[in-house]
């Protein structure tokens, strides 16, 4: 099968459009928890960040942190990483007959929201970047310097998003080893000279399964123990690094994308724009992008014009857009990742010709989870924003200081929602 | 049941030089079943057996007809359902009849034999069991029952015989509808019990212009189990390619191409050309 231009990575299958009902249903709910959040959530600050949450037993911090731990999980990230060569190298130039597409775009890029959600971050140990960059450690490297943050993740983001959503021929072996090569090089040259914390910086997988950890029941509290704790609590402690915004822009952008990438009247549009359709597309997904940035930085002024001692309006709510764009990324790979997931692995398990398995929800209930994934990650981000507004505002202005935000969270949602009904 | 043709008390050399023959038979290519050649009867003449009586007349193909009883006389109808590959699953229902393909060129034997279906009027398969494939194209499809000695088997001077129209109407035939007093011909077109959206589904008609497709990219909304047939016209050689249900058909400039498919998958899917890379449309299936 030749690699048709509008394909997305994986999948011949797309989820059906909403129906009204539920559409009406989550942009409802999401308007009345919105309300009610104003009027009836907390007025003071309730959140800690990573001084909260319930050791776990001694026992089980033992194993976890313990060298062998630690080193099984790098050997399997390297196992894993090798096989997925080997497939790209050596294997069928056809994602249907090769399991190293799959194992990029539903395994990786899909199967690290659950894996962050429950484990935490935990490409960080798997990282085969990691496990190369150790056998030849740098003798002196420098320090990141603070304004880089995580600005190379989110333009590496951005570029995966682009390949996954826009490229043409992008489950093709060739492509695949291209854009592969470019990473590992692009890694281990600022690795070498900044150190091994590059990867926390630049890694795009690395800082995407951070971000998604950061709502994960499991966590380390300040003082290195593991802990159970609040979603939220984790959330709050989102480090407020340069490219927080952008990253979150470029996950909340490449998802809005994903939707309207089904939009026949988009796919018009690229049909018959008189320019290059790979370039049309890519417009496309920098206009979502920006479009996206464009909103929070509207409403990160207003919140300056309503405050004037707020002084990084910008990064210190950011981190409220991270379980929005967990609501997108649940809504739109949900089913890819249930039916490809267990396809990929059947076929790297050696059978030729996998047939995808049904999705296990009927239309109804998968309408349900997606408007449900959005609506959760409404109500998610408008109470750690709510939390982080009354914090940093005075009590006077708390309420009306969240207005912006709401109706930003708001716009997202209802476009959200929007975008799977088009 | 092995027979071999040499005098019993034959000297050895000769014994183990006839069944050298004899196993080798099958494998020289005279076709057919070593076995059931050359037995009494059963050369390609209709063999003029004590089973009903052979009529002058014959069908279409030049088959005699063998007349029987009414009582005794073997039934058919038959049944057809869509594939989801195109073309139709067809299904046999028999009275009084058996299938009996190890025989096939033996002498007729009462309620013994195979179907033959006729495609619009041509034959085109023989049948040995309840269940075959019609491919897609067929308007009308009959399954006529003939005996081993390839006659057809008759009733008052007709043969024994099913017809079901597999283009716009009822796919699906037969319900038992009682029969009539002369049982011949079950001509199985009797109208399903219940008003179904019809079998065919809809038809949606698409043009390709270099890279316009009229009408534009839209949604084509589908019942879940609804058939819908695609007529794809392209200004150049192409394949239009159905994701999800991986259907493919070859485009050829100016001329209408035709893609039949039953939607019993949910979920959104394209329907695109391979060169060009254009989407068609989409299918909505709900």
């Amino acid at each position: 099968m030749t690699g048709a231009l509008l394909a997305h990575g994986i999948g011949s299958r797309h989820d059906l459009p909403l129906s009204p009902f539920y559409a009406y249903a989550g942009a409802f709910t999401a308007l009345l928890v919105s309300f009610l959040a104003l009027g009836l959530l907390w007025s003071t600050s309730r959140f800690r960040g990573e001084l909260a949450g319930r050791p776990l037993p001694a026992a089980v911090q033992r194993v976890a942190d313990a060298p062998a731990t630690r080193t099984t999980l790098r050997l399997l990230g390297a196992a894993l990483a090798l096989l997925v060569l080997l497939h790209l190298l050596l294997g069928p130039d056809d994602p249907d007959r090769n399991p190293a597409p799959g194992a990029l775009y539903v395994l990786l890029w899909v199967g690290l929201v659950p894996a962050s959600l429950l484990l935490g971050p935990v490409w960080r140990l798997l990282n085969p970047l990691r496990t190369l960059h150790a056998l030849r450690p740098p003798r002196n490297p420098r320090p990141v310097p603070a304004a880089v943050g995580i600005r190379p993740a989110a333009a590496g983001l951005l570029v995966f998003t682009w390949l996954e959503l826009v490229a043409p021929d992008n489950t093709s072996t060739t492509t695949l080893l291209i854009a592969l090569a470019v990473h590992t090089g692009v890694q281990l040259l600022g690795a070498a000279r900044y150190g091994d914390r590059w990867f926390a910086h630049a890694d795009p997988f690395e800082v995407y399964s951070s971000l998604l950890a950061r709502l994960s029941p499991l966590g380390r509290r300040a003082d290195g123990r593991l802990v159970l704790r609040s979603p939220f609590h984790g959330l709050d402690s989102t480090p407020q690094t340069p490219g927080l915004v952008a990253t979150v822009c470029v996950l909340l952008g490449s998802t809005a994308y994903d939707g309207l990438s089904d939009n026949p009247r988009w796919i018009t549009t690229l049909q018959t724009s008189s320019l290059d359709p790979t370039l049309t597309a890519t417009l496309g997904l920098l206009a979502v992008v920006a479009l996206a940035a464009a909103c929070y930085g509207l409403c990160a002024g207003a919140l300056r014009l309503m405050d004037r001692s707020l002084t990084t309006p910008l990064t210190s709510f950011a981190h409220s857009l991270l379980p929005i764009a967990l609501g997108y990324l649940v809504a739109h790979y949900f089913s890819l990742f249930v039916t490809e997931g267990p396809r990929t692995v059947i076929m790297a398990a050696g059978t030729d010709n996998a047939l995808s398995p049904a999705p296990p929800l009927g239309p109804g209930g998968l309408a349900t989870l997606q408007v449900a994934a959005i609506v959760t990650g409404h109500v998610l981000g408008v109470v750690a924003a709510h939390d982080r507004s009354v914090r940093l505002f005075p009590p006077a202005r708390a309420v009306a200081g969240q207005l912006p935000l709401f109706l930003l969270m708001i716009a997202y949602t209802l476009g959200g929602i929007g975008l799977l009904i088009a | 049941m092995t027979r071999t043709r040499h005098p019993r008390g034959a000297a050895t050399p000769l014994v183990s030089l006839v069944l050298v023959l004899a196993a080798a038979m099958p494998l020289a290519g005279c076709g057919g079943p070593a076995t059931t050649h050359h037995k009494p009867g059963t050369t390609h003449e209709e063999a003029s057996g004590s089973s009903g009586t052979l009529l002058p007349a014959r069908d279409e193909s030049g088959h005699r007809l063998r007349e029987v009883p009414a009582a005794t006389a073997p039934t058919v109808r038959v049944e057809a359902r869509p594939d989801t590959e195109g073309g139709w699953n067809v299904h046999l229902t028999v009275e009084r009849f058996r299938f009996t393909p190890d025989s096939t060129g033996g002498a007729a034997l009462p309620g013994r034999g195979h179907a033959r279906l006729l495609a619009d009027g041509r034959e085109t398969a023989r049948l040995y069991g309840a269940w075959g494939y019609v491919p897609p194209g067929v308007r009308t499809l009959t399954v006529r029952l003939h005996a081993d000695d390839h006659t057809v088997w008759a009733v008052d001077g007709a043969p024994v015989q099913a017809t079901v129209r597999l283009d716009g109407a009822p796919a699906t035939s037969a319900p038992p509808t009682p029969r009539p007093s002369g049982p011949a011909t079950t001509t199985a077109t009797a109208a399903p019990p219940s008003p179904r959206p019809s079998e065919t589904g809809r038809t949606v008609t698409l043009t390709i212009t270099g890279k316009t497709v009229e009408p534009p990219p839209s949604r084509i909304e589908l019942k879940k189990g609804e058939r819908l047939t695609l007529r794809v016209t392209g200004d150049r050689a192409d394949t239009v390619h159905v994701h999800g249900y991986d259907r493919e058909v070859p485009l050829s400039p100016g001329v209408p191409a035709t893609l039949t498919l039953t939607a019993d998958r949910t979920g959104l899917f394209e329907v695109e050309t391979h060169e060009s890379g254009l989407l068609l449309t989409q299918l909505v299936v709900r």
